[in-house]
C-alpha cells in the first residue's frame, strides 16, 4: 500500500534518479541511504506498507524532519535535484517478498534510473588486489553513462558477472527485475564485514558520487570534499553502555 | 540457521530476510495462503467490523492471560487473530475494541492489514507495547537501572509520559495499526512500556495499569498472574 503526502495520487519519477538500498551485510546499503537522506535534508513524501515488511513505528530518524514518525519503508524526495532515496528499516518477510518486489518495480519503473546500493561479504572477494567495488550496470544504463563508467581513471570498479552476490540480500533479483521492465539500473556494491559499517556506508556515497556528481548532486566545498550529516537515530549504534555492575 | 558447535564461527547467511532464509532460495518459496481473522461458526471470515470509540492494541511477548483477564472481563470473544493465541474483544456497554497480540513479528504485517477495518472505523486508538527493559536504549541507562518500569509515548500529548526518543521504536502490529493511523490523519496515541518482567506479575502489571486508567481505558485495578502449576526447582 502507497501512502504519499500532500494529497498527492501518483508519483511522478520521469525525471528521478531512484536509490535503493538492498538489505545487505552490515546493513551498510540502509547507513548510507541515512547517511544521504540527513546531509542533503530529502523531504519524506510517502511510505510504503506490505506483509513483506514488518511494521515499525517511532521517532523521527532525522533532526531535519523532527515530526516524522519511522516506518517500515520510507520514500524521500529532494525535488530540486530529482532525486529519491527508499529507506528500510526492516528486514523482509521472505515468503511474501517476491509480491512486495514486483510491486516496487512496478511502483518504480517509470524512474529515469535506478541505483540499487548493497554490500556483500568480504571473504567472497578472491584477489585482494582488486577493487573492493563492482557493479552490474543494465545495458541502457551502460550506454547512458558510458563515459564515467568507461573513465577508468576515475572509475576502478570491478564489472559483476556472476550468479550471486553472497551478503547483498536481494539486489540482484531486484536488479534483474528492473532490468526486464527495461529501466536503466546499476547494482553497486562494497565488499565489507559485519561491525561498525558507518565507515562503509560514508565510502558508498562517496564513491556514488564519484561515478557522477549529478547523481547525488552533494554540494562540495571547493575543494572535491563534502561534509555528511550523521542521523540521530545512529546513537548508540551499539546499544547501551555497559553497565558498571559487570566489574 | 542451526546452532553451532564449540569454535564455530556461524556466520549468518543474510540479513534481508527476517525468517532465516537463505538468499538463493526465496524466489523459489510458493506463494502462502492468506491469513484470516478466525470468526466462530460458519461465516467464512469476513465479518463486518465493528465501529468503536476505542480501539485499544496491546502487544508483546505472553501478554494473553493480562490482556484477557484484566482487560476483556465484560467482553465477548469477537474473533481469534491468527497469530498465536492473539484474540479481539468487544465490549458493548463502553464500546471498546481490545485486541490483545502475541508478539509474532514474521506475521505482523499481514495481520495489520486484518485489523485495519476495524482501526479505519474506530473513533480513538491506542497502542500499547510490552516490550522487555533490556531493549531500551538510553544515554543515561544507568538512571533506570531500578525501575520496574519505562513509560513511553510515541506522538502523545500526555503530561506525565515522556516522548520515546531515537533510537528506539516499536515493530510489530501495534506499530503497523499506528503507522496506518498517523499516515490517514487520524487520531492515534502509541505507548510503549519497557518492563524489567514478561510475563507481567502483579507487580510489573502496575504501571500498565496505572497508564490504561490514565487514558481512560476500562481495566481491573490489579491482576493476578497465573498460577504456574509446577516448577522445575522445588515441590
Amino acid at each position: 500500500m502507497l501512502f504519499l503526502k500532500d494529497k498527492r495520487s501518483k508519483l511522478d519519477l520521469a525525471e528521478h534518479t531512484v536509490i535503493i538500498p538492498s538489505i545487505c551485510v552490515g546493513n551498510a546499503a540502509q547507513l548510507a541511504c541515512d547517511l544521504l537522506i540527513a546531509s542533503k535534508q530529502l523531504r519524506r513524501i510517502g511510505s510504503l506498507t506490505h506483509p513483506a515488511l514488518i511494521p515499525v513505528y517511532g521517532p523521527s530518524a532525522y533532526q531535519h524532519e523532527p515530526n516524522e514518525k519511522v516506518s517500515s519503508c520510507e520514500l524521500y524526495e529532494g525535488s530540486q535535484d530529482k532525486l529519491m532515496v527508499v529507506q528500510f528499516r526492516a528486514p523482509w518477510v521472505a515468503r511474501h517478498t517476491a509480491s512486495f518486489q514486483s510491486e516496487l518495480v512496478e511502483l518504480l519503473k517509470g524512474a529515469r534510473r535506478v541505483v540499487i546500493l548493497s554490500g556483500s561479504f568480504g571473504f567472497e572477494k578472491r584477489v585482494i588486489e582488486e577493487s573492493p567495488w563492482a557493479y552490474r550496470a543494465s545495458d541502457n544504463f551502460k550506454e547512458a553513462h558510458a563515459a564515467q563508467l568507461g573513465n577508468q581513471e576515475l572509475i576502478k570498479w570491478k564489472e559483476h558477472k556472476g550468479e550471486a552476490i553472497y551478503g547483498g540480500g536481494n539486489a540482484l533479483q531486484l536488479f534483474k527485475s528492473f532490468d526486464e521492465q527495461q529501466v536503466p539500473v546499476m547494482l553497486l556494491f562494497r565488499y565489507l564485514l559485519e561491525g561498525d559499517n558507518s565507515t562503509d556506508a560514508s565510502l558508498i556515497v562517496r564513491e556514488l558520487n564519484e561515478l557522477c556528481e549529478d547523481f547525488l548532486q552533494l554540494r562540495n566545498g571547493g575543494d572535491g570534499s563534502f561534509k555528511l550529516t550523521v542521523p540521530k537515530s545512529w546513537n548508540l549504534l551499539f546499544g547501551n553502555d555497559v553497565t558498571e555492575l559487570l566489574f | 540457521m542451526s546452532c553451532p558447535g564449540f569454535g564455530e564461527l556461524n556466520i549468518p547467511s543474510s540479513r534481508a530476510f527476517w525468517d532465516d532464509c537463505e538468499e538463493d532460495e526465496f524466489e523459489n518459496l510458493k506463494p502462502v495462503e492468506k491469513l484470516k481473522l478466525k470468526f466462530d461458526g460458519e461465516s467464512s471470515g469476513e465479518e463486518a467490523p465493528l465501529e468503536s470509540d476505542l480501539l485499544l492494541v496491546i502487544e508483546g511477548v505472553h501478554v494473553t492471560h493480562f490482556g484477557t483477564s484484566a482487560l476483556a472481563k465484560d467482553s465477548k470473544l469477537v474473533c481469534g487473530i491468527p497469530a498465536k493465541s492473539s484474540s479481539l474483544h468487544w465490549s458493548p456497554s463502553t464500546k471498546q475494541l481490545l485486541a490483545v497480540l502475541e508478539e509474532d513479528l514474521t506475521s505482523s504485517g499481514e495481520i495489520t492489514e486484518l485489523l485495519l477495518p476495524y482501526a479505519k472505523l474506530a473513533k480513538k486508538v491506542i497502542t500499547l507495547t510490552l516490550k522487555p527493559k533490556v531493549e531500551f536504549k538510553s544515554e543515561n541507562i544507568q538512571f533506570y537501572r531500578d525501575h520496574i518500569a519505562i513509560v513511553r509515548g510515541v506522538g502523545v500529548n500526555q503530561k506525565d509520559v515522556t516522548e520515546l526518543e531515537a533510537p528506539n521504536f516499536i515493530a510489530g502490529v501495534a506499530a503497523g495499526v499506528a503507522t496506518w493511523r498517523d499516515q490517514e490523519e487520524l487520531p492515534v496515541s502509541s505507548f510503549v512500556v519497557y518492563t524489567d518482567k514478561l510475563p507481567l506479575d502483579s507487580t510489573a502489571a502496575q504501571p500498565v495499569i496505572k497508564l490504561l486508567q490514565s487514558l481512560g481505558v476500562s481495566c481491573s485495578s490489579g491482576y493476578i498472574p497465573l498460577r504456574k502449576e509446577n516448577s522445575y526447582l522445588y515441590m
